[in-house]
């Protein structure tokens, strides 16, 4: 370990994730000294596909990574743990899952990789609605296409299917193929409805593409891609360190220095796992934690000069949290047998209510079609019908062919009531509060959750379903947003249209905790793309300095 | 390595050589005919001359590859016709005198890394050709590579000379190259143009090919270029002429063996593009082309093994994410193989990705392919389709292997599914790993 006179660089970025390790690789090879703090240790693939295939409960997304005490994450998703607390009427909505450790939580996604809607960025001006975000589409659309060939994305020829984000160059990589029960759905929808199912943009090589090879199909994107086809951070921390950006795991920032003005970040402090204390130096900050660990580093720093924590003069680090908050339904279908399973998780979705003027009442959505292996389901289920010998492994057969899983991803409103805060109760072995996030689902939610009901029965209809399973209440979709929210009044955002904090000039977040609504496409890209466009500012306040 | 060289060339340079001066005479810059810039295209694409003479990312012919050789790093020279960085001022004469002798237009010799021994059998016709190709569809690149610095005594282009006259050279094949006979027109692809014998001949203490050995294997930066004569267990003698003629289309026969390294570039940038009638023309030369031993004690290269019966390789346990412990080969397959290999071996349906058991590289009695494959990985694109397999180096993003990982799966894999365990130790894969290229 080096002595902390040693640690200091032009830009410290905490957190390793696509955010933090995509800015590290776009600066150390514009000549920037970077030094990257990640709270998790150092890991290697090949120990996560043994767990996978050691674990008894496939589906665990958290299950193949066990975390190290002195930077716990969740140890599943949906039921109630010991690290992420949840109150308030839809607490269970929100018990959301992340990994803290190298790479960052991308190392379990399904690889949806897609770019918001014009529309998105407008909630208040277009529908009355939220908040808008004090960017536009156009002033991120060069960082998606970015975003887009950093991480590999797969999508379709956008004369072909228009998913609304325009865009100036065709994707990266050309569409997956469909796979047999995609295109069964794809089928049924498109005869029998006035709806459309569409490709799903993926970070996920369609041909051998960044020196990782083309998808499989092995179905487990989540919880790990066994063959890097899907992109996840790792692969930007490898180039970053390979470019010469220096990454320090196991260390976990408690502490954010600021000058004697409080207008300038001077230092962060981070603990080792035997709580020994490191001060590392900077001239930019970029604190890219994921959206419930940044807030928390934010409200854990508080101190004289600040007391409700860093970058919190507007008071609203931690509240405004948002999620993909939707609905679940499994079912049999008394169609043909689909046959889900082959091929990549998540791949078609239904994309009508994306956007629509009736967003000036009620949520947007997307759908998924979920084409994930349904044998642990349907075993369950034929042995719950009480079949046993030969006839039960002739259900499960049919069963697994025939099973339908949908899920949405609705849209969250931001509203301040929706907090997240520190607890009081519950410390790590650092003696660092654990997170608790209050939470009720705002009624423009709760609208849109209602519709997706109805479209689900009328799916259900449509392929004569039996044996609805529906997933109680809402689902938490591990999309969570919003805790230091943009904006361009310094009284009631956290930051600006740059991702920098009104509170303290070299102090920049990268995290889908800025975002001021959260629409339905999966957030990744758009945090990647956030992460660049710093990046890009970074590069240009540098290099006049 | 250089100490080879020292001692093998040194006793040499006493002998002294002559260079025969030649007289010439500039280049006719007629329009040359569509048919004739067309066989051009075609003898250079058979004898690979971008193989050697186009760095990674670099323009195409423009050279500055690096080509590690026991003697030092020969860097190939840029044979575009830029007349100050290439061979743009190159008659016919000097043209031809560098192809089939080794001589360049300033007199000095070439190193034999430039397969000029093999390339003297090419006829008067193919030359002119090439030639004519060259100066009149190849872009003209105004770049010069680094220059080549050798250990001494092979420092010195004189003992080139030397080296040249016991290599010794063939007679040029006459007439219309076109119009050969199937063998005689297999053993001119195989001979003049592909210059099999390049890597597959093992070589005598001067460096030069063993004539007696024609094909029968030899090391080459790490890779093993097996014996591809007709021997039914080590060479290749089990073989179909479409067998062959498939590999050297596709680079894979499902069931015998599949190219990575540089027979994947071999097949990559040349013998792909061959006409049907010339690779079945160089498979049935090679076919008949003698064993050089046929021990017959165990069962041929590519008929070892076979798939494992339900195996349950899984180590039975869950580990915190900050383990990084080093795994042993059936840990190491089963996460980071049997996810494309299958945890029995027999790879996928379709083949794309191959069996491990019925194949030539993890049957082979010399592990270096295997090493290397898993070094290194696959990347080959041939008859439209992209072979693409991750390296598990140092450089890896998929995952980065130890030597001592590297050289348990490498066991593992030799003994599940292939003949026996060989005993790779870590030690020889490092040996192996320095082998490959640097970082860009």
């Amino acid at each position: 370990m080096p002595s902390e006179q040693d640690l200091s660089a032009d830009v410290v970025i905490v957190g390793s994730g696509v955010a933090g390790s995509s800015i590290a690789n776009e600066l150390v090879r514009a000549g920037i000294s970077v030094i990257v703090l990640e709270a998790g240790p150092r890991v290697d693939r090949q120990h996560f596909v043994e767990n996978f295939r050691n674990l008894e409960n496939k589906p665990s997304y958290q299950g193949p990574f066990p975390s190290v005490p002195w930077a716990l994450h969740p140890p599943n998703q949906i039921t109630p743990n010991d690290y992420l607390h949840t109150t308030g009427p839809d607490a269970e909505a929100y018990q959301q899952v992340y990994l803290r450790m190298m790479g960052g939580t991308t190392w379990h996604w399904a690889g949806c990789a897609w770019r918001y809607l014009p529309s998105d960025f407008e909630l208040k001006t277009r529908y009355g609605q939220g908040r808008d975000w004090a960017l536009k589409y156009d002033d991120l659309e060069p960082f998606y296409y970015q975003a887009e060939v950093m991480m590999g994305v797969c999508g379709p020829d956008p004369a072909r299917e228009d998913l609304g984000s325009p865009r100036r160059q065709p994707y990266p990589m050309e569409a997956l193929p469909i796979s047999y029960a995609a295109q069964q759905f794809r089928k049924l929808i498109s005869e029998k409805t006035p709806y459309r199912v569409v490709h799903e943009p993926q970070a996920r090589n369609t041909r051998p593409y960044d020196n990782r090879p083309t998808c499989e199909g092995h179905n487990n994107c989540m919880p790990i891609c066994p063959i890097g086809a899907m992109y996840n951070g790792s692969y930007s921390v490898y180039h970053a360190e390979a470019a010469g950006a220096r990454f320090v795991p196991n260390a976990v920032v408690y502490k954010i220095e600021r000058d004697s003005a409080n207008k300038r970040v001077t230092a962060v402090h981070y603990y080792d796992p035997d709580k020994g204390s490191h001060r590392v130096t900077g001239k930019y900050f970029v604190i890219a934690a994921h959206c419930i660990e940044t807030a928390k580093l934010l409200l854990v720093s508080a101190d004289e000069q600040s007391p409700d924590g860093i970058a919190n003069s507007s008071g609203h680090v931690g509240r405004n949290m948002m999620d993909h908050t939707g609905v679940q339904v499994t079912f049999i279908s008394g169609d043909k047998a689909l046959w889900p399973g082959r091929g990549p998780l998540e791949t078609n979705v239904i994309d009508n209510f994306r956007d629509g003027s009736w967003r000036n009442e009620r949520g947007a959505y997307l759908v998924h079609m979920v084409d994930d292996n349904q044998v642990d389901l349907a075993t369950a289920l034929a042995i719950s019908k009480g079949y046993v010998g030969r006839e039960l492994e002739e259900q499960i057969r049919y069963l697994a062919s025939h099973t339908v899983r949908l899920f949405s991803h609705n849209e969250g409103l931001a509203d301040p009531e929706n907090r997240l805060t520190l607890s009081s109760t519950h410390k790590d072995m650092l003696g660092i509060p654990h997170p608790e996030v209050y939470y009720k689902l705002p009624e423009y939610t709760v609208k849109s959750c209602e519709h997706t009901r109805g479209l689900f029965r009328e799916l259900i209809g449509l392929m004569h379903g039996t044996d609805e399973q529906w997933t109680p209440g809402y689902f938490p979709q591990d999309h969570p947003a919003g805790s230091t929210i943009m904006g361009t009044d310094p009284k009631d955002s956290v930051v600006d249209g740059f991702c920098r904090t009104h509170d303290h000039e070299n102090l920049f977040i990268a995290s889908s905790s800025v975002f001021s609504s959260v629409g339905t496409g999966n957030i990744t890209l758009t945090v990647a793309a956030l992460a660049l466009r710093v990046a890009d500012t970074l590069k240009k306040e540098l290099s006049h300095a | 390595m250089p100490d080879v060289a020292r001692k093998i060339l040194w006793p040499a340079l006493g002998a002294g050589a002559m260079l025969a001066a030649l007289s010439t005479a500039p280049a006719r810059a007629d329009e040359p005919s569509a048919e004739l810039l067309a066989r051009g295209k075609y003898v250079a694409t058979a004898g690979d001359c971008i193989a050697c003479h186009t760095r990674p990312g670099g323009q195409p012919f423009a050279g500055g590859l690096s080509i590690t050789t026991p003697m030092g790093d020969i860097i190939s020279t840029n044979i575009t016709p830029d007349p100050d960085h290439g061979i743009g001022k190159y008659t016919l004469q000097d043209f031809e005198k560098s192809v089939r002798h080794g001589v360049r237009r300033d007199g000095s010799r070439l190193y034999p890394a430039m397969p000029y021994v093999s390339y003297s059998g090419m006829t008067d016709d193919d030359v002119t050709a090439l030639y004519t190709w060259f100066m009149h569809d190849v872009k003209p690149v105004a770049e010069t590579p680094p220059a080549t610095s050798l250990n001494f005594p092979a420092n010195l282009r004189i003992t080139m000379a030397i080296w040249n006259l016991v290599a010794g050279e063939s007679e040029p094949e006459t007439g219309d190259a076109a119009t050969f006979d199937k063998l005689r027109r297999g053993k001119y692809l195989a001979h003049a143009l592909e210059h099999c014998g390049t890597c597959h001949t093992p070589r005598n203490v001067m460096l030069s090919e063993k004539t007696d050995s024609y094909l029968a294997g030899a090391s080459l930066l790490g890779w093993y270029a097996p014996d591809i004569t007709s021997s039914k267990t080590t060479g290749i003698g089990d073989w179909s002429e479409d067998d062959l003629v498939a590999y050297l289309r596709t680079g894979h026969v499902d069931g015998l063996s599949q190219a990575a390294g540089p027979m994947g570039e071999v097949i990559e940038h040349s013998s792909s593009h061959l006409t049907d009638e010339d690779l079945h023309a160089l498979a049935a030369y090679i076919l008949q082309v003698p064993a050089k031993e046929d021990d017959g004690e165990h069962p041929a290269r590519a008929r070892a093994g076979q798939a494992l019966d339900t195996p349950d390789i899984r180590s039975g346990e869950l580990t915190r994410i900050d383990n990084l412990n080093p795994m042993d080969g059936k840990g190491v397959y089963d996460a980071n193989c049997a996810s494309c290999h299958g945890d029995n071996g027999a790879g996928t349906g379709d083949h794309y990705v191959p069996s491990l058991f019925h194949n030539a590289v993890v049957g082979s009695g010399h592990p270096d392919n295997l090493i290397m494959t898993v070094l290194e990985g696959v990347n080959r694109t041939a008859n439209g389709v992209h072979a693409y397999m991750p390296g598990f180096d140092g450089k890896s993003d998929v995952q980065r292997l130890s030597n001592a990982e590297i050289a348990a799966v490498v066991n593992y894999v030799t003994a599940t599914f292939g003949n026996g365990d060989h005993g790779v130790t870590a030690e020889q894969v490092g040996a192996q790993r320095v082998q490959t290229p640097k970082t860009p």
